[in-house]
C-alpha cells in the first residue's frame, strides 16, 4: 500500500471520550412498571403523561421483537439505565454550563465563532437537555426551541395535543420503549408565517457505559412558517453494547417547510432503533437529510404521511456501513392525498465486511390521485467481504399515479481509480474522492461547516479499509 | 424415516367473525391423503412425499420474511375441495401438430393423448409420463425426481404438492438432440371441488436443445360440485452444459381455478433457459420461480405478463440466484390490471460471494387501468459480490402515456382502439417469444378477448 498522506490521519480519538460525570439520580437498570412511574415522578408530569407511559410500556412488553431486522436478540433491555440526570436543573445560559460538560463538547470540535450564529442551543448530554440557549431574536419571532421535558411544563396546550399524534407508543416495539421512558430531545413550534433564519441545532450525545438514550423529539411547523433543523450525534466507544431508541415527530401544517437533517455518528457499539415520521398538510415540503455512518446497527426509515392535497416529500438517505457494521436504513413516503409528490434518493457504501441495507416503501393509497414518485437507490461495495441489500416496497392503489424506480449496485471503478492516479492522488486519496463524489447528493445538501464535518467522517471511516 | 405428524389444517372450525390468516390455505389435507398418494410408489418415493409432507406441516405459508404481508389466500374457497385420484399410467397415441415435435395432453390429470415426432423418438427423446418412466426405466425415473433441480425447501406449497402430487409427465432429451419444432404439453382443468397436484420434470441433457410450450386450458367437464378447484403444478428442470430451453407458458384457467406454481431451474456450465410466461386466468394465481445460475456462463432470461380483471389476485415471486462466474439473468415482469385486479411481483436477485462478472437486471412494470386496482412490486437485491458487470433493478406504474396516445390519435386511429394497442404492446414482450405459431396467435386473441371483456365490461379506463 502507497503511504497515506494526512488527509486519511486517524481522527477517531476525537470523538471516543468521556467525562466521569457525577449521576446525581438515575433508575436502577432494567425496565418494569415501576421504573416507568419513577421517571414521571422524578420530573413531576401530569397525569396524563404518566398514564401515556404506562399504555406505552404495556405495548412494548406484549410486543414481540420484529422478526425481520436480524441482532436485535441481542439487546439486553435488563442491563440498561433507562433515566439518568446529569444535573439538577436546566441551565439558562452557557456561562451556567457545568465546566466538566462544557470541556466535552470543546472537544466535539464546535467552533467558538461558530456558536454565535447559533440559532439555539440545544445540547443533549445523556438523557437531560442541560444546556439550552434561545437567541433573543427568536423569541421575539416567537419561536419556541427547548427541551421536550421544559416544553411539556411550559406549553401544556400545544405539546398535548401534537404529543404522539404522529408516532403512537403502538407502532412498533422501538417507540413503544421511547414512549414509555422517554427523556430529553427538543421541541420547536414555529408560529404562521414566521421563517427560521438560521438552522436549529441541537448536539446530542451519550455519556455513560450502558447508557440508554431515548430522546423524544416534536416539531410543530405553523402555516406558511418555516424552519431547518439540525441534529448530529457522536458517542464515546464502549465495549458493551448501548442502545438508542429515539422518536421524532413533525407535524408540518399547510404551506409550511420543514428540513430535518441527521449525521449520525454513534460508536460502534450502539444499536440505534429510531422512528422518525412526519406528517405533511396542504401544499407543506418535509424534508429528511439523513446520514448515518456510525452505530453497530441502525434500523431508520425516515417517514413522510403525505396527508394534504399538494404536499411535497423529499428524503436523502446516506449509509456507511464498515467493519461489524450494519446500516439498515431507507426511507418511506406514503402518498394519502391527491396531487402529492415525492422523491428518495438512496446512497449507501459498505465496506470491510459492512452490511448496508435498503429498505423503503412507496405507497400510493386509494384516493390518492395524480401522485408523482420516484426512488433512486445506489450503492457502492468496496470489497467482496461486504453486503449490499435492496429491498423497496412498493404498493400503487391508484391508476394514475406515476412512480419509478432504479437500483444501481456496483465498486468503484479501475478506470476512475487510475485517473485520479495519473493525476498524482495515491490510491487511497483516489477512492476517497470517488466515495465522497458519490455521496455528493447529501453533502451539497449540508451547511458548509456539516459538509466539511461529513466529508472528514467519510475519511475516517474509510481509513483502513484500502489496500 | 419417522412418521408426519401433521395436524389437519381444518382441523376445528374457526370461531365466527374471527378472519382466516392471509397465509391460510383453506384445503383440507391429512395424513390419509398422503397415505392415499403413496399408494404402490416404491419406498424411496414414498419416502421423499413424507418428508416433504412433513416440512409442509411446519412451514409457514410464506417463509420469506421480506414478503410475509404480500401473501393473501383468503381468495381460495377450497373447504370442499377433494384431492384427485391418481390416475392410469397408459398413455393413448394422440395426433401430433405438423408444427410441433411433441404432444401430452391431459384432462384432470389423466393423459388423453401422447405422441413424438419420428425424429425425436429416434432420438431418444421421452415425454412420458413419470409412472411409464419408472416402470420401464427405475434408477433414471428416480434420478430425475431426486434431481437437482428440485424444488425449494422452504416453500410450504411446493412440499405439498411434492408430497401429494397425483401425476407427474417427464420431458427428457438427450445429450446432443436438438429438436427443431417446440414440445406441447396441455393441462386441461375445471372439475370444480376438485385439488389436482401434479410435476412436470424437463431435463436436457449436455449440448441438447428444445423448446416448449406449456398450456393451461379450461376444461368444461362437470366437477363432483359447483366450487372452486385447485391446481399445484411444478417445471422442474435442469440444463446440463451448454444445454438451450424454451419455455413459453400460457395460463388462461377458469375464474373458479386457484392455481399455485412452481418452477424451478437449475443451469448448467454455458447453458441458457428463457421463459416466458402469460398469466390470464384463475380467481388466484401463486407462482414461483427459481433461477439457479450454477454453472460458469449460465444464463437466464424471464419475461413474463399479467393481464388481469375482476377479482384475480396474481401473487409472483422470482428468485434469481448467481452463483457461477460470469452469469447473465435478464428478468422482466408485466402487469396490466382492470376492475378490482391485484398483482403482487415480488423479485429477489441474490449474487453470491462466488459469482464474479455478473450481468444481472430485475425489471418490474405496472399499468393500473382502474381505480380500485393495486399493484404491488417489490424488486431486492442481495449482493455478496460487487464485481460485476451489470446489477440493477428497476420499476415503474404508470397510467397510459399520453404522448403515445396522442400520437396514435394524430394518426387517425380512434381513441379506444389507441388505449388498447398501447396496452397490448405493452404485453408484448411475452407474445413475441412464444415459439409456436398457433400458440402465439391464440394469446394474441386471448389477451384482445380479455380486453374487450374487461373494457366493454364497464372498466373505465384511464388516459
Amino acid at each position: 500500500m502507497t503511504a497515506t498522506r494526512d488527509i486519511v490521519t486517524d481522527q477517531r480519538d476525537q470523538f471516543a471520550f468521556h467525562d466521569d460525570i457525577v449521576y446525581l439520580r438515575e433508575t436502577k437498570r432494567g425496565i418494569t412498571r415501576e421504573t416507568v412511574e419513577e421517571i414521571s415522578r422524578f420530573k413531576d408530569e401530569p397525569e396524563w403523561m404518566l398514564q401515556f407511559r404506562l399504555r406505552a410500556y404495556d405495548h412494548f412488553v406484549q410486543r414481540s421483537m420484529p422478526t425481520w431486522a436480524d441482532g436485535l436478540d441481542r439487546i439486553d433491555f435488563d442491563k440498561i439505565v433507562y433515566y439518568r440526570k446529569p444535573s439538577e436543573r436546566e441551565e439558562k445560559s452557557w456561562d451556567d454550563v457545568p465546566e466538566q460538560i462544557k470541556a466535552t463538547f470543546e472537544r466535539l470540535g464546535i467552533p467558538e465563532a461558530e456558536r454565535k450564529f447559533l440559532a439555539g442551543v440545544g445540547a443533549q448530554y445523556d438523557s437531560e437537555v442541560v444546556y439550552h440557549s434561545v437567541r433573543e431574536e427568536l423569541s421575539k419571532i416567537g419561536v419556541v426551541f427547548m427541551g421536550t421535558d421544559q416544553a411539556l411544563k411550559e406549553y401544556p396546550d400545544i405539546f398535548r395535543k401534537y404529543f404522539g399524534t404522529v408516532v403512537p407508543p403502538e407502532d412498533n416495539k422501538f417507540a413503544a420503549l421511547n414512549s414509555a421512558v422517554w427523556s430529553g430531545g427538543s421541541f420547536v413550534y414555529v408560529p404562521k408565517g414566521v421563517e427560521v433564519p438560521l438552522p436549529l441545532q441541537a448536539y446530542f450525545r451519550i455519556n455513560g457505559e450502558n447508557t440508554g438514550q431515548f430522546e423524544r423529539t416534536l416539531i410543530v411547523v405553523d402555516e406558511g412558517a418555516k424552519v431547518h433543523y439540525i441534529e448530529g450525534c457522536t458517542a464515546p466507544i464502549y465495549a458493551t453494547d448501548s442502545l438508542h431508541a429515539a422518536v421524532v415527530e413533525v407535524i408540518a401544517l399547510p404551506d409550511s417547510k420543514v428540513r430535518y437533517t441527521t449525521i449520525q455518528n454513534w460508536s460502534n457499539d450502539v444499536y440505534n432503533l429510531v422512528t422518525k415520521r412526519a406528517h405533511a398538510y396542504e401544499r407543506s415540503t418535509v424534508e429528511w437529510i439523513d446520514a448515518n455512518t456510525g452505530s453497530r446497527k441502525t434500523v431508520k426509515f425516515p417517514a413522510i404521511y403525505l396527508r394534504g392535497e399538494g404536499a411535497t416529500a423529499d428524503i436523502i438517505s446516506v449509509a456507511v456501513a464498515g467493519r461489524g457494521q450494519h446500516q439498515d436504513t431507507g426511507a418511506k413516503a406514503i402518498h394519502l392525498a391527491p396531487n402529492t409528490r415525492s422523491r428518495i434518493v438512496s446512497k449507501s457504501v459498505s465496506k470491510d465486511g459492512g452490511r448496508a441495507t435498503y429498505r423503503g416503501q412507496l405507497k400510493v393509497a386509494p384516493g390518492a390521485t395524480n401522485v408523482v414518485a420516484s426512488v433512486r437507490c445506489d450503492a457502492l461495495m468496496l470489497d467482496d467481504e461486504s453486503r449490499s441489500d435492496t429491498y423497496p416496497y412498493i404498493d400503487i392503489q391508484e391508476d394514475d399515479t406515476t412512480m419509478s424506480h432504479e437500483a444501481t449496485v456496483g465498486k468503484v471503478s479501475a478506470d476512475q481509480v487510475f485517473y485520479l492516479m495519473s493525476r498524482g492522488l495515491t490510491e487511497n486519496e483516489a477512492t476517497n474522492l470517488i466515495v465522497q463524489g458519490f455521496l455528493e447528493v447529501f453533502t451539497k445538501e449540508l451547511p458548509m461547516e456539516y459538509a466539511i464535518e461529513f466529508n472528514r467522517l467519510v475519511k475516517l471511516e474509510m481509513e483502513g479499509s484500502l489496500g | 424415516m419417522t412418521t408426519p405428524t401433521a395436524e389437519p389444517s381444518t382441523a376445528a372450525p374457526r370461531p365466527r367473525g374471527q378472519r382466516r390468516p392471509l397465509d391460510e390455505l383453506s384445503l383440507a389435507v391429512d395424513a390419509a391423503a398422503l397415505a392415499v398418494a403413496s399408494t404402490g410408489d416404491p419406498d424411496w418415493l414414498a419416502q421423499d412425499r413424507a418428508a416433504a409432507f412433513h416440512s409442509w406441516a411446519s412451514l409457514p405459508g410464506e417463509s420469506n420474511l421480506l414478503y410475509t404481508p404480500y401473501i393473501d389466500l383468503r381468495a381460495a374457497r377450497l373447504d370442499a375441495a377433494r384431492l384427485a385420484p391418481r390416475p392410469a399410467t397408459s398413455s393413448p397415441a394422440a395426433n401430433l401438430p405438423t408444427d410441433a415435435d411433441g404432444l401430452l395432453e391431459t384432462v384432470e390429470g389423466i393423459v388423453t393423448g401422447a405422441a413424438l415426432s419420428a425424429e425425436a423418438a429416434a432420438a431418444g427423446v421421452r415425454l412420458t409420463t413419470f409412472a411409464e418412466l419408472l416402470a420401464a426405466d427405475p434408477a433414471h425415473a428416480r434420478t430425475l425426481l431426486e434431481g437437482v433441480g428440485s424444488l425449494p425447501g422452504t416453500d410450504k406449497f411446493a412440499q405439498l404438492t411434492r408430497a401429494l402430487w397425483a401425476q407427474a409427465v417427464v420431458l427428457d432429451i438427450p445429450a446432443g438432440v436438438r429438436l427443431v419444432r417446440p414440445v406441447i404439453i396441455r393441462w386441461r382443468l375445471g372439475a370444480s371441488d376438485r385439488a389436482l397436484l401434479t410435476r412436470t420434470l424437463v431435463h436436457l441433457g449436455e449440448g441438447a436443445e428444445a423448446s416448449l410450450v406449456e398450456e393451461f386450458v379450461e376444461e368444461s367437464a362437470e366437477g363432483p360440485g359447483t366450487g372452486q378447484s385447485f391446481f399445484a403444478g411444478t417445471m422442474e428442470v435442469s440444463l446440463e452444459r451448454a444445454a438451450s430451453l424454451t419455455v413459453a407458458s400460457l395460463q388462461e384457467l377458469p375464474d373458479h381455478l386457484v392455481a399455485f406454481q412452481h418452477r424451478h431451474a437449475e443451469i448448467g456450465e454455458d447453458a441458457s433457459l428463457h421463459w416466458a410466461m402469460a398469466q390470464l386466468g384463475g380467481r388466484l394465481v401463486r407462482s414461483r420461480v427459481d433461477n439457479r445460475l450454477a454453472g460458469d456462463r449460465s444464463s437466464v432470461e424471464q419475461v413474463e405478463i399479467v393481464f388481469g380483471s375482476d377479482e384475480q389476485l396474481f401473487d409472483l415471486t422470482s428468485y434469481t440466484t448467481h452463483i457461477g462466474r460470469d452469469t447473465t439473468g435478464d428478468l422482466l415482469s408485466k402487469g396490466a390490471l382492470l376492475d378490482r385486479a391485484r398483482s403482487y411481483m415480488k423479485g429477489l436477485i441474490t449474487i453470491d460471494k462466488s459469482a464474479v462478472g455478473t450481468d444481472s437486471f430485475l425489471g418490474e412494470f405496472g399499468m393500473n387501468l382502474s381505480k380500485s386496482t393495486r399493484s404491488v412490486a417489490i424488486p431486492s437485491l442481495e449482493i455478496d459480490q460487487p464485481d460485476c458487470r451489470r446489477a440493477a433493478h428497476s420499476s415503474s406504474v404508470g397510467p397510459i402515456d399520453e404522448t403515445q396516445l396522442f400520437y396514435l390519435e394524430s394518426r387517425g386511429i380512434p381513441p379506444d382502439e389507441a388505449r388498447k394497442f398501447i396496452v397490448l404492446g405493452f404485453l408484448e414482450p411475452v407474445v413475441a417469444r412464444v415459439p409456436l405459431a398457433s400458440a402465439q396467435g391464440r394469446l394474441r386473441e386471448l389477451l384482445e378477448a380479455k380486453w374487450a371483456t374487461g373494457v366493454g365490461g364497464g372498466a373505465k379506463v384511464a388516459a
